[in-house]
């Protein structure tokens, strides 16, 4: 009896905190429900026009027919009413049907007798005449998940990936015969050629944010992603270090970090690039890519760098090169079959957090470390200046 | 490089320069071999799409791919522009087939003189109207209508419009023809336009002979006219003109559905693509004869093409001998004429303005000749 009743009022205890912390949040619902019932302190807060905005998804072509996925991102239902194709209204259908709830989504199939590598503009009428348009910048056929299509992701992702960086790592023999002085300098620049890529990343990410409807929070989606990427390398690189091995090993850690580092970026590559080609948009990127291959060459040096005077093993540096690497090929597959902006928001920002955190990592461990013992304060900015200065040029060139 | 690439994604228009490039490369780099698939595809969805539409969609009332001509310009399988789904004419209170001969004589009575008298009262409205199907168009109207009502009158009659205006914007009405200052809708209405609540009436003699048209002459005028309010004014010649089999109005002009000083659709007669859908039936060699009338707003020049025919064009209606024998006309915002026309031939014939892109946004309709 005695025992029963000290469980239930032990049991009472525990339950508290939690009865404590939710009395606010019952509070708060009264609040709202008060604001609601006087129709917002009285205030009028219904606007003179309805608030419309969709999130169109990618076009979809096949001969003869357009097809656009698109979800409604207002706060209350859309309906669809006309269709407009480069100024003539055109016959649709609408899967499940014209009325899209709140964040529904909705398939419009439009037959229409499209060109080859022309551009067209798609504009849908709601019932409220809003008038959403989407942008059809290359005309092409889209691409289906084949065993066709996916070989030929898997090699743009080859050779934007893995190539590049395996062919960076061939700089190791002539690593292992650098002085002190110019390995702190090579290891500088690679800290300069990762800030400089995790600037662009995350510019390109706020850019693609600021096109997001308002309800996907772009500029939310970019901080998620690169403070929770920052961080979750972060306290992996801590944790290897807390483990108190030899220094050969954790600088084997530091360069897996960074492989690591550079396989989340290339998975951001690999999306722009295999949506680029899914849209059509990427013959042009047939330049790009060699671009990219070029640049990315770099991170195959970043890669060896902290490993250089342990003599790796080949297996080691493999699958250093294949976990830089490989994450293009599926950023690739992800963009050309399943692009979404958010998506891409998401891993843009993904892939700048993770340059951000290896860049900070090479330092603290490397540069800074260096040159304390060493007095070359100006070898460190030399570096990191000359490595944001070599993507800037290449960019200058094949942009 | 990110840049260049994300930009072709995005929903602006975009890439210019991606466009100048040849994507045959593209294709030839091994993603082709895709549109056997996207054949196989297409069947499919489209079936899926219309088989679970909701009851009233457009997908599920016909109006998505069964037009009510079917056969029009070949068979099914080639789409042309118009619009899903049919507006509800009862509802908008007026219907465009109808309209066609529509024409409003007024109450008619004798003055003490011997001349005809013709009363109208046309009132002001504000009305949403159903402009095309699912769209309703915030308008305002002459009795309820778009266009107003088809004034009909013989010249040398007296003419009494008395205005009412029933919405909650200052009117006007602005008669095209001769008459005095105080009777033309811009000064001496007292503020010079007719308050909400208010009336004025107009008085004046009906000349001259020949097609005209009255309209809103309130500032902002662009705005007064392409709202709704305009309508035609017919003046026949003491005379009258030859028979003709049908006498058809005809106003053209658009609607401008999200306000941004440009029309998204356009039309003869209120309702984008009305005769296209519902085509006008002729017979062989019937004499017809059109009232057309450009009330269009915001666009400088409209026109109107007759396919496989000619026809007889009389400008403004106010010569009984035509000037020219044509199949295309323009006409300036404001201007008219009327066509005398009549078909050799049985078969399905279109009438378009021949800027194409205002046929392809509403402005097209089909004559049905019947042998």
């Amino acid at each position: 009896m005695t025992t029963t009743m000290t469980a239930i009022r032990s049991g009472r205890t525990r339950l508290r905190p939690y009865a404590l912390l939710l009395a606010p949040l019952v509070l708060l619902a009264g609040v709202i429900a008060l604001f609601v019932s006087t129709n917002g302190a009285g205030l009028n807060v219904a606007p003179a026009a309805p608030i419309e905005t969709v999130q169109f998804g990618r076009a979809v072509l096949r001969p003869g027919q357009i097809e656009l996925r698109l979800r409604n991102t207002s706060p209350e239902a859309v309906r669809l009413a006309q269709v407009n194709i480069n100024d003539a209204i055109w016959p649709y259908a609408v899967s499940p049907g014209p009325e899209i709830p709140r964040l529904g989504t909705a398939v419009v199939t439009i037959d229409y007798p499209w060109v080859e590598g022309e551009a067209y503009e798609v504009l849908v009428l709601s019932s409220n005449s809003i008038p959403f348009s989407v942008s059809i910048p290359v005309a092409t056929a889209t691409a289906h998940a084949t065993a066709g299509t996916l070989w030929s992701f898997t090699l743009i992702g080859v050779y934007v990936g893995i190539i590049p960086v395996i062919l960076g790592m061939f700089w190791l023999p002539a690593l292992r015969r650098l002085g002190p002085g110019a390995m702190l300098f090579l290891m500088a620049a690679t800290v300069g050629l990762l800030l400089y890529l995790g600037l662009d990343a995350t510019a390109e990410a706020l850019e693609v944010a600021g096109e997001l409807s308002a309800t996907f929070q772009g500029v939310g989606i970019v901080g998620i992603g690169v403070v929770g990427t920052w961080l979750l390398l972060d306290a992996i690189a801590r944790r290897q270090q807390g483990v108190g091995r030899s220094a050969a090993s954790q600088r084997r850690s530091l360069a897996t970090v960074i492989a690591v580092g550079i396989g989340l970026h290339n998975l951001g590559e690999g999306l722009a690039i295999g949506a680029a080609y899914a849209v059509g948009a990427a013959a042009l990127g047939t330049f790009l890519v060699v671009g990219f291959i070029i640049q990315n060459i770099t991170e195959g040096l970043g890669i060896v760098i902290p490993v250089a005077k342990d003599k790796p093993s080949l297996r080691l540096l493999a699958m250093l090169g294949l976990i830089g690497g490989v994450p293009a090929i599926v950023g690739a597959w992800v963009g050309g079959l399943v692009y979404s902006q958010p998506l891409s928001v998401l891993f843009l920002a993904i892939g700048a957090g993770a340059v951000f955190q290896v860049a900070y990592e090479i330092g603290r461990q490397m540069v800074w470390k260096d040159t304390a013992a060493r007095q070359m304060p100006f070898t460190a900015l030399g570096g990191v200046l000359a490595g944001m200065l070599v993507l800037f040029i290449t960019g200058v060139v094949i942009k | 490089m990110l840049k260049q690439l994300l930009q072709t994604l995005s929903p602006r228009p975009a890439a210019d320069e991606a466009r100048a490039w040849s994507r045959r490369r593209f294709i030839g780099a091994g993603l082709g071999g895709t549109s056997l698939l996207g054949m196989a595809v297409l069947g499919t969805s489209q079936d899926l799409a219309e088989g679970s539409a909701t009851p009233g969609s457009p997908a599920a009332t016909g109006g998505a791919y069964g037009r009510s001509h079917p056969g029009a310009h070949g068979s099914g399988m080639h789409p042309m522009p118009t619009v899903v789904g049919e507006v509800d004419h009862e509802k908008n209170g007026f219907h465009p087939t109808k309209m066609l001969t529509d024409f409003d004589g007024g109450v008619v009575s004798t003055l003490p003189s011997g001349r005809t008298l013709r009363e109208y009262t046309l009132v002001a409205q504000n009305k949403a109207i159903e402009v095309v199907p699912g769209v309703e168009f915030p308008a305002w109207t002459y009795n309820g209508r778009i266009p107003g009502p088809s004034i009909r009158v013989r010249e040398g009659d007296r003419v009494r419009i008395t205005h009412l205006n029933a919405s909650d914007h200052p009117h006007s009405l602005h008669f095209h023809g001769i008459h005095p200052g105080s009777m033309d809708g811009v000064f001496d209405m007292r503020s010079g336009v007719v308050a909400p609540g208010g009336r004025y009436t107009y008085e004046f003699d009906a000349e001259p002979f020949g097609l005209h048209m009255y309209h809103c002459h309130t500032a902002p005028l662009a705005k007064h006219i392409a709202k709704g309010l305009y309508g035609a004014f017919i003046i026949d010649p003491k005379d009258g003109r030859p028979t003709a089999d049908h006498e058809l109005i005809m106003v053209m002009s658009g609607y401008d559905v999200d306000f941004d000083g440009a029309n998204d659709f356009y039309m003869v007669n209120g309702i984008p693509f009305h005769y296209d859908k519902h085509p006008i039936r002729l017979e062989v060699g019937e004499l017809v004869r059109v009232y057309l009338v450009n009330a269009l707003e915001y666009d400088p020049i409209n026109s109107f093409h007759l396919h496989a025919n000619f026809f007889h064009y009389y400008p403004t209606g106010t010569s009984l001998t035509p000037v020219e024998f044509t199949d295309t006309i323009a006409q300036m915002q404001g201007q008219r004429g009327i066509l005398e026309f009549r078909f050799k031939h049985p078969g399905r014939y279109m009438f378009h303005a021949h800027k194409t892109e205002f046929a392809e946004l509403g402005w097209t309709g089909i004559f049905q000749v019947e042998g």
